[in-house]
């Protein structure tokens, strides 16, 4: 039964992730941007990553009848997941180089070497470090724009960076609620960056293309 | 302060305001309105008015003096769209 909640949460982020991404490449159709053709493969990434997690599971329960889902699934499904996370990053990366302190590396170092014994806690590390700094640009963002949706974005790459935190601890204590926590509050975190969708008019029609 | 450039989509929207704005008549505006108004040069300007022209997104007169440009409704179109997106990403400290 907990797997089948596990999955309902991530069969929801697949749907968000589908739709922010949707509503970035109707933005690059439209401008023909860079900067919205890579956010359009980032929530593209990050929902179909969800999805493979969500759909892998029940596959495997309801179709395969397994007893116990395979690691290998979420294993496939985070990857695509950080693919997304990596394309946030990057867009930030390329206004601002990557910070040379030797301080950020004392703290990101420990994150790559500690679960070194995993392909998913690599993973998981790789993702939690990409979407801080994602975050962390989005704050500095803000405090120059002080546009309160830049706002909720830094919040929803903050939940998702926790969600990987607490995913990532949810390998260490496996038979603990914390997974469970973590999509859930991932899913908080794919839902506030629905906010600045929300003051976009929609309006159809519109194909200017990449032309410009 | 680090230095911030405009991308090519900005100017582009900052053409498009100034014809929609500020265009001094009826007629539109004229390219050295437009150089001295969306602080662009001359040569980028040619090429960019070119692909508004051919794109739709402006109109073009021209009188016995000079080229004029004005924004068309595909134009007017354009830029609630680039605006919108570009709220977009901004929200996550991006630009377009």
């Amino acid at each position: 039964m907990e797997v089948v909640f596990e999955s309902a949460l991530n069969l929801l982020g697949f749907v968000v992730g589908l739709v922010l991404g949707i509503f970035s490449y109707i933005g690059f159709r439209n401008t023909g941007s860079p900067t919205l053709f890579r956010l359009n493969i980032a929530f593209f990434s990050i929902g179909i990553g969800f999805g493979v997690v969500g759909f892998g599971d029940l596959m495997e329960l309801w179709v395969f009848k397994y007893t116990t889902v395979d690691t290998w699934i979420q294993t496939l499904g985070i990857g695509i997941q950080t693919v997304g996370y990596f394309f946030i990053a990057f867009s930030h990366g390329i206004k601002s180089f990557f910070p040379k302190s030797r301080y950020f590396k004392s703290i990101a170092a420990p994150l790559f070497i500690l679960p070194g014994n995993s392909i998913e806690h690599i993973i998981r590390s790789i993702s939690f470090i990409l979407l801080v700094y994602g975050t962390i640009e989005t704050i500095m963002s803000y405090m120059e724009s002080r546009k309160r949706s830049a706002l909720f974005v830094a919040t929803g790459l903050g939940l998702l960076a926790l969600g990987e935190f607490l995913g990532w601890y949810s390998i260490v204590f496996p038979k603990s609620i914390l997974y469970f926590v973590s999509v859930s509050t991932k899913i908080v975190g794919l839902g506030a960056l629905f906010v600045p969708i929300s003051q976009v008019p929609m309006r159809g029609g519109m194909k200017i293309g990449g032309n410009i | 302060m680090a230095v911030t450039y405009r991308t090519h989509m900005s100017i582009i929207g900052d053409i498009l305001t100034t014809t929609r704005d500020e265009s001094p008549d009826e007629t539109g505006a004229s390219v050295t309105y437009l150089i001295r108004k969306a602080n662009v040069s001359y040569g980028r300007l040619s090429k960019i008015l070119e692909t508004l022209v051919s794109q739709g997104l402006l109109e073009q007169s021209s009188s016995d003096r000079a080229c004029k440009y004005r924004i068309s409704d595909r134009g007017r179109e354009f830029l609630q769209a680039y605006r919108g997106f570009r709220e977009f990403a901004d929200s996550f400290g991006l630009r377009i």
